[in-house]
């Protein structure tokens, strides 16, 4: 059974169409990279499994539950953690406490203090840089530090899914390669299955896995990340060579 | 602007202006004395509200604030036509020049225009720079300035205490003409360069500073046109009742004026004429049922205060679940006319 | 010496009630951007809980004969019912909608209140003695501070600081921390919306309730529109105090009290009745300089 399935779903915002009937499916421990080109509606598609803008049509479904239009907390608790675009630490809190703050979740259930602390030690040990600065306030932080913090802070609530916008925006490349090795660790390490949007398909090339091309709101491709990285099909569809 | 966006959008004052003629004969054709008070008293929020429409509707800047210029207003009424001799005692501050001035109703509401958009340019300079919900806290302030300065200064105000003996117009024309001139005045400059401009200002804050226009500037110039309104308004409400004291013009009139503006719809002229007419009647059914019906030998009557918590359920609602108004960003037009234009102020409605 | 004391204990006490109302609107602001213009008349509910409807001028006392210790908790929970009432029943529905729609609902709303008031109880305002012992003056280092004046500041520190300690040391309050920053990216970590908006209501018509057992002891009167000026001056502080954060909210309400204090003493006599024309002009004043508000901190932009 698919851990992630969406059928049909679009997204609008008023008039304008950003995502148009987009069908697909995630299994469990996958990697998955969504790429294309600016405005190809990628961060859209997030956003509608997020919940954070219900699509206007399709149906998303998470484990088997129908998500369609659930609000963010619920999806939240169901396990999957959304990582937006431009790194929204909460600026003003401390890194430890933006790393506490997903844990709510699960303070219902037995033990889950002791099993929090666990976890901050996992995501110390993964990041160690943010267990030096742990009671600094989160907006003082590097962009390579303040995207390690929001990776941290999605993993401390224990998820399923880990969907994250665009790792790489404003890092230097070889930041960019430290949040990557940690992200395919961490994928090793947990079974997580991953989505991960960026716009170039270097990444998606260089980490290996399953790639899928958007633009102008639907699906163009979809295949093994290197096998389609060097064929022509890409290139013509990244930059909509042929189409006329 | 062109001469062919006023040839097509002129339909609508003009209807606008007929209903008003309608309910003037209306209270010709019944005659009584209280009903007459009723129209007038409908006249003076029309003016009101479309004085507010004019910075609200085209600015989409809340302002919580314009009963001040009402207040500025109906105090030019008090200081200029009121006799010397009643002037004397109630407000024995005033210069000597005013305390002598003795001038119509009408030239009194002409002043009381000056007045209050000399008032609104020195507000609006400062508000004007301000934004979204800070701006609509700063007209606030403004509103409790004013009347905490004409609350407390004795000399000239009377302070908290009734201004009496301003004459009294008891003629519906001339709060139908007065009406009228709003209702004109607020089209001419709604359609007017500067109205254009605000309300693209409005929709598209972004494009419309990128392509040259001033924002703070087109907004000080709708703040001074409404404000010139209200403060007509309000000397025409202190002749319709003869007396005035601050809180005439506070938070009650705030209130009812923003609330009629909100029902009808405070995208369009037409919205807010028709928020006014019809909050009016909701307003005068109420009115009746408090001062109770007999049936039988008892009589009914609802208690003090129904009539505001029904117009803030009222507003309440229209908010929740038609929050463009009643009228919903349109106008009035003929059928004829019912082509869309640049505004999307399109079609025939009702 | 001791009159300036006096002027310092004015201002601080002026400050306290300004910084209380001022917290109770960012706290809601922060989370849900709704400036709320019920705040008012929460606070002046929360004294017209303590008497039985009636329209005499004479108060019928019916709660407010309780012992302290019970009258304030019920106070509070009053304020507190109330305005987590006016979210269930009204600003839930409004959480889509933009700011300026959110606010005149809030207007709309406090008049219902407030009327609602004066249908039960007339707009005439009505003697009551709410906690009397506290009139009573102290000497402090040859000032004669009234002690409600010295109650009125240590509660308001006590509130701050548990409120500090609430959303520092609380799950609660650091998802009401979180939420107020990013309201979204809190959702997405599995934080309930309504359950944030609804604590912070929950405190905010706390707040209102102790700013009503205070000025219902300070002025021994219960008015319907005894919450406006009060809310006004929290408005003020607030936008000063840049909109949405707490610790300005705070700061801007003890400056605007301070100020106030400061006029009325150096104000000419014949000017004194216009300190809060002042104030209000002092702002504005403020404002063209800093629209941004006096001390906008940096976690605080203005989410559009």
């Amino acid at each position: 059974m698919s851990l992630l399935a969406l059928s049909n779903v679009s997204v609008r915002y008023g008039r304008l169409t950003a995502v148009r009937n987009v069908s697909f499916s995630m299994a469990e421990g996958e990697i998955l990279f969504i790429t294309g080109p600016n405005g190809a509606g990628k961060s859209s598609l997030l956003r509608a499994i997020a919940g954070v803008t219900p699509p206007a049509g399709g149906r998303i479904d998470f484990e088997g539950h129908d998500i369609t239009g659930r609000s963010p907390e619920d999806i939240a608790r169901l396990g999957v953690s959304m990582v937006p675009e431009g790194r929204d630490v909460f600026g003003g809190l401390t890194i430890e406490e933006n790393l506490m703050v997903g844990t709510g979740m699960h303070a219902r259930e037995r033990g889950w203090k002791a099993r929090a602390a666990t976890e901050l030690e996992a995501v110390y040990a993964t990041f160690p840089i943010l267990k030096d600065r742990r009671h600094t306030q989160a907006g003082l932080l590097s962009g390579g530090q303040q995207q390690m913090l929001v990776i941290g802070r999605a993993l401390m609530t224990h998820p399923r899914l880990v969907a994250i916008d665009e790792p790489s925006l404003g890092l230097a490349p070889n930041i960019t390669d430290q949040v990557y090795e940690r992200l395919i660790a961490l994928q090793a390490e947990r079974k997580l299955t991953l989505l991960i949007v960026e716009q170039s398909s270097t990444r998606a090339m260089m980490a290996g896995g399953r790639m899928m091309l958007m633009r102008g709101g639907e699906i163009l491709l979809d295949g093994d990340a290197r096998a389609l990285g060097q064929s022509e099909a890409m290139q013509a569809a990244y930059f909509g060579y042929g189409e006329h | 602007m062109s001469l062919s966006v006023a040839r097509r959008t002129v339909t609508t004052p003009i209807l606008l202006g007929l209903l008003l003629v309608a309910f003037a004969l209306l209270a010709l054709v019944v005659g009584s004395k209280p009903f007459n008070q009723t129209i007038i008293d409908i006249f003076l929020k029309v003016i009101f509200v479309v004085g507010l429409w004019v910075f609200i509707g085209n600015s989409g800047v809340i302002s919580f604030g314009h009963t001040a210029f009402a207040c500025l207003g109906g105090y030019i009424a008090a200081w200029t036509t009121i006799k010397p001799m009643l002037k004397g005692t109630a407000m024995p501050g005033l210069p000597d020049w005013l305390m002598g001035m003795e001038i119509p109703f009408w030239a009194s509401a002409v002043l009381a225009a000056g007045w209050a958009a000399l008032w609104a340019l020195i507000f609006g300079a400062v508000l004007m720079r301000l934004s979204g919900i800070a701006a609509s806290i700063a007209t606030f302030a403004m509103l409790a300035m004013v009347n905490s300065i004409y609350s407390n200064w004795e000399s000239v105000t009377a302070a908290t205490s009734s201004v009496v003996g301003i004459p009294i117009v008891r003629s519906i024309w001339p709060y139908l003409i007065a009406a009228l001139i709003a209702v004109f005045a607020a089209w001419a400059y709604g359609i007017s360069r500067h109205g254009l401009a605000l309300r693209a200002a409005r929709d598209e804050p972004t494009a419309a500073a990128a392509s040259g226009i001033d924002i703070p500037r087109a907004r000080l110039i709708a703040f001074v046109i409404s404000g010139a309104i209200m403060g007509m308004g309000g000397a025409l409400y202190a002749h319709s009742i003869g007396i005035v004291t601050p809180d005439t013009f506070y938070l009650g009139l705030a209130f009812i004026t923003l609330s009629m503006l909100v029902v009808g719809g405070m995208g369009s002229l037409s919205g807010a004429v028709l928020g006014v007419l019809i909050l009016s009647s909701l307003i005068q059914i109420l009115r009746w049922l408090e001062a109770g019906i007999e049936i039988g030998t008892t009589t009914f009557a609802l208690p003090g205060g129904v009539q505001e918590i029904a117009l803030g359920a009222v507003m309440i609602l229209i908010l929740m679940f038609r929050p463009a108004g009643i009228m919903g960003n349109r106008d009035l037009s003929l059928p004829r006319g019912a082509a869309s234009d640049s505004q999307g102020q399109t079609g025939p409605k009702t | 010496m001791g009159s300036l004391l006096q002027v310092i204990f004015d201002a601080a006490a002026l400050g306290s009630l300004y910084a209380l109302a001022a917290l109770g609107i960012a706290l809601i602001f922060g989370v849900m951007r709704l400036v709320n213009f019920a705040h008012g008349d929460v606070i002046a509910f929360s004294v017209f809980a303590l008497l039985w409807p009636s329209v005499d001028a004479v108060a019928v006392v019916f709660a407010g004969n309780l012992p302290w210790f019970l009258l304030i908790p019920f106070v509070l929970a009053i304020g507190a019912g109330l305005s987590v009432l006016s979210e269930i029943v009204v600003f839930r529905r409004f959480r889509r909608a933009n700011p300026a729609t959110m606010m005149i609902a809030s207007f709309a709303l406090g008049f219902v209140i407030r009327y609602f008031l004066l249908m039960l109880f007339s707009s005439r305002p009505k003697s009551i003695s709410l906690l009397p012992a506290l009139s009573q003056p102290v000497e402090i280092m040859g000032a004669r501070i009234p002690l409600l004046q010295l109650i009125t500041i240590t509660v308001t520190i006590a509130v701050l600081l548990g409120l500090i300690a609430f959303l520092r040391r609380t799950r609660f309050g650091l998802e009401m921390r979180a939420a107020a920053e990013n309201f979204t990216m809190a959702r997405m970590l599995g934080v309930r919306a309504n359950r944030v908006i609804m604590g912070a209501f929950a405190l905010s018509g706390a707040l209102a309730a102790a700013i009503a057992l205070i000025l219902g002891s300070q002025t021994g009167t219960a008015n319907i529109m005894m919450g406006a000026n009060v809310m006004l001056m929290a408005f003020i502080a607030t936008v000063i105090g840049g909109m949405g954060s707490l610790a300005g909210a705070v700061l801007a309400g003890f400056l605007l009290g301070a100020v106030a204090t400061v006029m009325q003493v150096i104000l000419p006599p014949d000017a004194r009745a216009f300190r809060d024309a002042f104030v209000y002009g002092a702002v504005i004043l403020v404002l063209i300089f800093r629209p941004q508000g006096l001390l906008s901190a940096r976690g605080t932009k203005e989410r559009v």
